[in-house]
């Protein structure tokens, strides 16, 4: 069973304005509208564009 | 001399200066001046430094006169945008939260720019940290487009976009994160350049979303962008996300000439469900590049179709996570267009931001694929004119459309993919301002300032000036 936008986010302690539970929910599914059939595109073969730089995010020298 | 020095540009005023023909002094004081006086019809500036600039200009007069020039920003007096850090001063990201928050230390950009010899006149106006297009601010007023005063002057940097349009700031730097520079840019009529990903330092600038962060100048020309982004762009280790690629001299790089350049325009995505008006501007533009001995070539990019949503689930999930502790603690003290986004924000999961980390990547890998073929993009930046204050909708071709998704269609992508976008002037559709994007392949700035200079130099209406004291 799917938890609703208001639950999700009171599990994380966060309590909406009752008016924008409404607005969140449009845009949320807006979201998801936009999102379309993105697993039809070869995604599979895109790194995730995060790095891991082992010692330090730069080294100085 | 006093005539009308705030709506001259850096290039014309700083021959001045160096020639000792205009005082800094006497220039920081006509710019305070006309501030002080537009504040009431415009509200651009959080905060005035009137004694220590005037008290600054003095020591840098002392210099100039004393044969010490330093370069092309020596003398000019300027406000920055309030998310970044002057030491020892409230920095507020025009928020309620940070209200009284004070910085032990100079961002970069600001320590780069003293270095340079600019006057610090003050801290301008932005969309509540940074996360908004309309500058309509609930903690400290709206701010006014100095074209139309009943329309928005864009956002996120709309108080630094106001004022270098109306003349209270000689030049300015913004912060762009989804079109936070060119949206206010195009919007009042004023050049504003997003350097490439890592070009600039963001140290000592509150975040809004770390990947997709950047700074860049605003300001009245495109020689008065490329002098400042000279300033400012360098490796600065304290910065992660900044890159070690050399400086370089970006005015030298203004030519003018665009004789068999190539240019790429995408209509599927840059060019669909654009203004009439605006878009007749943008293509009488490119023509008057193609007059020039350019040519242009039509490009595909298809991912573009995901770049709305994985701008939205990034800068979303991203910004979220930094206001998350405040969003749990005490959300009555956000404004509620913004403490709506931060709500919005919490509900993508993991998976989600990472296959939007995915389409990026395929988004840049077709990016640079395009550069490959042409030399630049040319788009609309903004596909309608700035609309009316309060309003969340833009009317395009007649028809209403939603604001915020309508706005930061055609600036996004170069957030995504960290590619450099300038946004110039182009036109106008009545008295509203019509701006053009140029994206370029990474560190390329040069290449696209120097595309910039050339439509500059055949834009028709490159020489109305806002007058606030008689628009509307």
């Amino acid at each position: 069973m799917s938890l609703s936008i208001q639950q999700l986010l009171e599990n994380k302690g966060i309590t909406p304005k009752s008016e924008h539970l409404e607005l969140l929910k449009a845009r949320w599914e807006g979201m998801q509208s936009l999102r379309s059939n993105l697993e039809g595109i070869a995604i599979d073969d895109a790194d995730i564009a995060i790095r891991s730089i082992p010692g330090g995010d730069h080294i100085d020298n | 001399m006093t005539t009308d020095l705030h709506l001259k540009s850096v290039e014309e005023l700083a021959p001045l200066l160096e020639t000792k023909k205009l005082s800094p002094v006497e220039l920081t004081k006509a710019i305070l001046d006309f501030a002080e006086e537009s504040q009431p019809k415009i509200n651009s500036y959080m905060a005035f430094y009137r004694e220590e600039a005037l008290a600054q200009a003095k020591v840098v007069e002392t210099e100039i006169w004393n044969g010490q020039y330093r370069g092309m920003y020596h003398g000019i007096p300027m406000a920055l945008k309030d998310n970044l850090y002057f030491k020892d001063k409230i920095t507020t990201m025009s928020s309620k939260i940070h209200k009284d928050f004070v910085s032990g230390y100079d961002a970069t950009v600001v320590e780069k720019l003293r270095n340079a010899g600019v006057i610090f006149t003050g801290k301008l106006s932005m969309h509540e940290y940074a996360w908004g297009i309309t500058n309509n601010n609930p903690h400290y007023g709206l701010v006014r487009n100095p074209w139309d005063l009943d329309k928005i002057p864009g956002g996120s940097s709309g108080g630094s976009g106001a004022a270098v349009a109306a003349g209270a700031s000689v030049a300015s730097l913004g912060t762009d994160t989804a079109g936070s520079i060119r949206i206010p840019s195009s919007a009042c009529g004023i050049v504003g350049l997003k350097p490439t990903h890592g070009r600039v330092s963001k140290y000592g600038c509150y975040p809004l979303a770390w990947s997709l962060d950047h700074i860049g100048p605003m300001t009245k020309t495109v020689k008065d962008a490329a002098g400042l982004l000279e300033i400012i762009s360098g490796f600065d280790h304290r910065d992660p996300t900044c890159t070690d690629v050399p400086t370089e001299n970006y005015v030298q790089q203004i030519s003018g000439s665009v004789k068999d350049l190539v240019i790429g325009i995408n209509e599927e995505y840059f060019f669909n469900h654009v203004d009439s008006d605006v878009e007749k501007a943008v293509r009488e533009s490119i023509q008057s590049l193609v007059d020039q001995g350019a040519k242009v070539e039509v490009v595909r990019i298809p991912s573009l179709q995901y770049a709305e949503w994985a701008e939205l689930v990034t800068s979303l999930s991203e910004a979220s996570a930094i206001h998350h502790s405040d969003l749990q603690k005490r959300p009555q003290d956000f404004g509620d267009d913004i403490r709506l986004l931060f709500e919005l924000g919490e509900l993508p999961s993991a998976v989600d931001y990472l296959q939007a980390q995915q389409v990026r990547r395929q988004i840049k890998q077709e990016f640079t694929q395009i550069f490959n073929q042409v030399d630049v993009l040319i788009t609309p930046t903004l596909p309608v004119v700035a609309s009316t204050i309060g309003d969340d909708f833009a009317y395009l071709n007649g028809e209403k459309v939603d604001l915020i998704d309508n706005i930061i269609r055609f600036t996004g992508p170069s957030n995504l993919t960290g590619l450099p976008a300038l946004s110039v002037p182009c036109g106008f559709k009545g008295n509203l301002p019509v701006g053009l994007q140029i994206i370029g392949p990474a560190f390329k700035e040069g290449h696209i300032l120097n595309v910039g200079y050339a439509i500059e130099q055949t834009n028709p209406t490159k020489n109305r000036k806002p007058n606030i004291f008689t628009n509307s």
